[in-house]
């Protein structure tokens, strides 16, 4: 039971990673990124073609991850700004569809260019014991770096400046503006690091299992659900029912089965939509 | 200082204030009055940059302003103190002040300076925003304005909600920065405040600039003393 | 703000012309057979199209009506297959009967969904995750559930091929009335008191809620009765095809299209649904060799009718047409709003 739990952590750090991009986007401007499984794929792919063609990993995931922020980034300064220019439902209802159109865009290119490619990173070394559980050096691996960026992510919105303005232009946009504080630059940073952030998450899957061209539309909902449960908004809250949800994931999947597995976690998410909207840890606070 | 030439504008194609001219100088003291609906906010709005103007200029040191960004002016030393505060409330007080100070490094002098204008604060460094009162908001909404050392603030209706003993408080807040050397223009519904604090006022009625002239002059005016200060 | 009135609601419209689309429609539709009558594959693809034609004004009646956005046609028409399914195939109940609970299934799965929706007074993003979440639960659901459903594999459908619906022509016939029924009900809705209701709560919720309408009452009532159109929908489409998977009824495979459909041919709008469906079904066709592309030009699609066309095809149609005929110096002709209209940046 200990080690499925333990498992459950390990993907629970990745599923709040993966969720923390998501919620940072909506709680800055109202857009749901639906999408964001599929920056997490295309990262993976690049990193995958880029081994293959030769380069070292680490080279490689940095490749990986520019180009996902780079799509971000680009998406935000184009489709993006008929999107900001609206306010409210419009603005909620045309980035979630924009949104869709692009992630159905990015999966019909991966899909058709690369249909075989998948990512999957072999982390060599001896299974450590960790408290009694013989953990792989891959899921060993993935935790830290989930945690460790996590943890500069949450100090950065803390302490630093920028870090502090997104923070401000998520609890008052008009008040952060006042402030000197440019809402599309924020923006624009923090979409660009949400790709960043998905593909780093499809790296991290990679140590422990493969990453297919077509995991996208998986990531996506998986994202969605931790930060709805989190709090769209949260960055403490996707971490925090990225853990959860992992350990209910890892633990219902071991003892019940892999259908009713979603069921549950798709449950989650809406129980927390009908009963709690705010999430566990409610917006804006970090 | 500033210069509002034939400024119209409002919401969804109606404009709520109609051509309206008005100059402020440097180290001058302004109050802009009317009463609810009078487009007060929405006419300090529009020189701030949070509402596009459909007609007309803004102009700051003789460099126009008029269709740049709200955050874009802040940078350029035009503070604006919104009448609903737009304070950061999961944030401390702390924070909320030296956010007022982006993009610079907040300094330690500064966030001490105005501590001093508000005692209260002082206290309440580390305290959330959103768990303050209605004066000490506004004190944080003023304070934070305050720290990006702005060369013009504007203040829309800072009193409302307060108890007559802070809003006083806040116009004597007000004169001493006036003391130091700040421009203040200070739109208000609470007329002998406003008139009792400031150089110069405009009477803002429908959208349009009715009057204008000194604060005393506004004061001993019959329209003014009927309709603002219930004198007959 | 100016928008335009409504004015086939208007009382006074004769009913010969507010039902003449529809019947124009249909009978066009109608005259497929002549031409496509031997082929049974392309009989098929034709029943598709009517198929989503109804489908599409089911959730016309939920979206485009009363601005609630259902992530899960694809579920509900599901619900409507498979429960029918299993009641007249496993318990023997008469396939009327069991279409009819079927439908009702689906109704109140839709109407529960609205309910929900309303009490929390949940927007629109919150809407769609609650049912996107229903719509992939149920997926799995069928999945999982391999003695009832017979999961990946599917669900051969005996009920009903000894009537009518087992021939190669004769369904169609049956979804054509269908539709035509569905867009009937749909002008009536517009007619009548209640599409006013629904006009003046996508409006403006608050101003409908103090002019005495009941926003969560016809909020609920379109969610119910959008469902059932669609549960029925899918219910015939079982019988008549006679097999049915999850994959029939995926968010992949119907709602992507509806979504796309609808907003092609015009949220809100009578015949958008027919418009939309008559298009994406020959393009479907004719990208049958071109599969692999199909994600990408859908995703395409999407971007450029959202950012360019939001009203969609039908509704701009008739903007030009009254800009025409006000040229002309005839009175304009009546075009009805659209939640969709807030998507314009007019």
């Amino acid at each position: 039971m200990r080690a499925v739990v333990f498992d459950g952590v390990v993907l629970g750090l990745q599923f709040g990673l993966l969720g923390v991009g998501l919620t940072l986007v909506y709680g800055l401007g109202g857009v749901l990124n639906l999408a964001q499984g599929q920056f997490a794929v295309l990262g993976a792919i690049v990193v995958a073609l880029r081994i293959d063609a030769g380069s070292a990993v680490v080279p490689a995931v940095l490749t990986g991850l520019v180009v996902a922020g780079s799509v971000g980034l680009a998406l935000d300064l184009t489709l993006m700004r008929p999107v900001y220019r609206r306010t409210g439902e419009d603005r909620v209802l045309l980035g979630l569809l924009l949104m869709l159109g692009v992630a159905f865009i990015i999966d019909g290119v991966l899909v058709w260019r690369y249909p075989i490619e998948a990512l999957t990173l072999r982390i060599g070394g001896e299974p450590v014991d960790v408290l009694g559980v013989r953990m792989r050096t891959g899921s060993l691996l993935a935790s830290a770096i989930a945690l460790g960026v996590g943890a500069i992510l949450v100090l950065f919105l803390r302490y630093a400046a920028t870090g502090k303005a997104v923070r401000s232009v998520i609890q008052d946009e008009e008040g952060a503006q006042l402030c000197g504080v440019s809402p599309e630059k924020v923006r624009a940073f923090v979409f660009a690091l949400s790709g960043v952030l998905a593909a780093l998450v499809a790296v991290t899957r990679s140590m422990t299992s493969p990453v297919t061209v077509n995991a996208g539309i998986d990531f996506t909902i998986l994202a969605l659900i931790v930060a709805v449960v989190g709090g769209l908004g949260s960055v403490s809250g996707a971490f925090l029912a990225g853990i959860l949800l992992g350990i209910v994931n890892t633990v219902s999947a071991h003892y019940i089965g892999t259908y009713v597995t979603t069921i549950v976690l798709l449950g989650a998410a809406a129980i927390t939509i009908v009963l709690r909207p705010s999430g566990l840890l409610g917006a804006g606070r970090e | 200082m500033l210069e509002v030439a034939e400024l119209s504008a409002g919401y969804l194609g109606q404009d709520v204030v109609h051509q309206v001219s008005f100059a402020v100088d440097e180290g001058e003291a302004v109050a802009v009055i009317g009463s609810n609906g009078a487009g007060k906010t929405t006419l300090f709005r529009a020189v701030c940059g949070l509402l596009r103007p459909s007609r007309g200029s803004v102009r700051l040191d003789g460099r126009p302003i008029t269709r740049r960004r709200a955050h874009d002016i802040a940078r350029r030393g035009l503070a604006y103190v919104p009448a609903e505060r737009h304070l950061f409330p999961e944030m401390t007080v702390a924070e909320n002040l030296d956010l007022g100070a982006f993009p610079h490094r907040p300094r330690g002098e500064r966030q001490a300076l105005v501590l001093e204008l508000f005692p209260r604060l002082a206290e309440r460094r580390g305290q959330r925003a959103g768990t303050l009162s209605g004066g000490e908001q506004q004190m944080v909404a003023v304070g934070r304005a305050l720290m990006s050392e702005p060369r013009l603030l504007l203040l829309d209706e800072p009193t409302t909600g307060l108890a007559p003993t802070v809003a006083a408080a806040a116009y004597e807040a007000l004169t001493v920065l006036r003391g130091q050397g700040l421009t203040i223009v200070v739109a208000e519904q609470q007329v002998p405040l406003a008139l009792g604090f400031a150089d110069r006022g405009y009477v803002l009625e429908s959208g349009r600039i009715q009057l204008g002239g000194d604060a005393a002059e506004l004061e001993d005016n019959p329209d003014v003393q009927l309709a603002y200060l219930g004198i007959t | 703000m100016i928008r335009r009135a409504a004015t086939v609601g208007r009382v006074g419209t004769p009913a010969v012309r507010a039902y003449a689309p529809v019947v124009v429609a249909c009978g066009l539709v109608a005259l497929l057979p002549l031409r496509y009558g031997d082929s049974r594959p392309m009989m098929g693809v034709v029943i598709g199209g009517v198929l989503f034609a109804c489908y599409a004004v089911g959730f016309n009646v939920i979206f485009g009506s009363t601005g609630q956005l259902f992530l899960c046609t694809g579920a509900l028409a599901g619900l409507g297959g498979y429960a029918s399914a299993i009641l007249s195939d496993r318990h023997g109940l008469p396939l009327m009967l069991a279409m009819l609970l079927a439908t009702l299934v689906a109704a109140t799965a839709g109407g529960l969904l609205s309910w929900i929706a309303v009490s929390r007074s949940l927007g629109v993003i919150f809407t769609g995750i609650v049912t996107l979440a229903f719509a992939l639960a149920f997926q799995n659901l069928l999945l999982g559930q391999r003695d009832l459903t017979g999961g990946e594999t599917g669900l051969v459908v005996e009920a009903g091929s000894d009537t009518l619906l087992g021939e190669q022509v004769a369904p169609f016939y049956v979804f054509v009335a269908l539709l035509a029924g569905y867009l009937a009900l749909f002008r009536a809705l517009q007619r009548s008191h209640i599409g006013w209701a629904f006009r003046a709560l996508r409006d403006d919720e608050i101003a409908a809620e103090l002019a005495g309408v009941d926003v969560k009452r016809y909020r609920v009532l379109a969610g119910t009765l959008g469902s059932g159109m669609i549960g029925l929908a899918g219910a015939l489409y079982a019988h008549s095809e006679g097999f049915i998977s999850p994959s029939t009824f995926s968010f992949g495979e119907v709602d992507v299209l509806v979504i796309v459909m609808l907003a092609f041919g015009g949220i809100g709008s009578l015949l958008g649904p027919v418009v939309g469906a008559a298009a994406f079904t020959v393009l479907e066709e004719w990208m049958d060799s071109f599969n692999e592309y199909r994600l990408i030009i859908y995703g395409s699609v999407i971007l450029v009718l959202f950012l360019v066309l939001p009203r969609g095809v039908v509704p701009t149609v008739q903007g030009l047409v009254e800009r025409l005929r006000r040229r002309a110096g005839r009175p304009a002709a009546p075009v009805a709003p659209s939640p969709v209209d807030t998507l314009n940046p007019g």
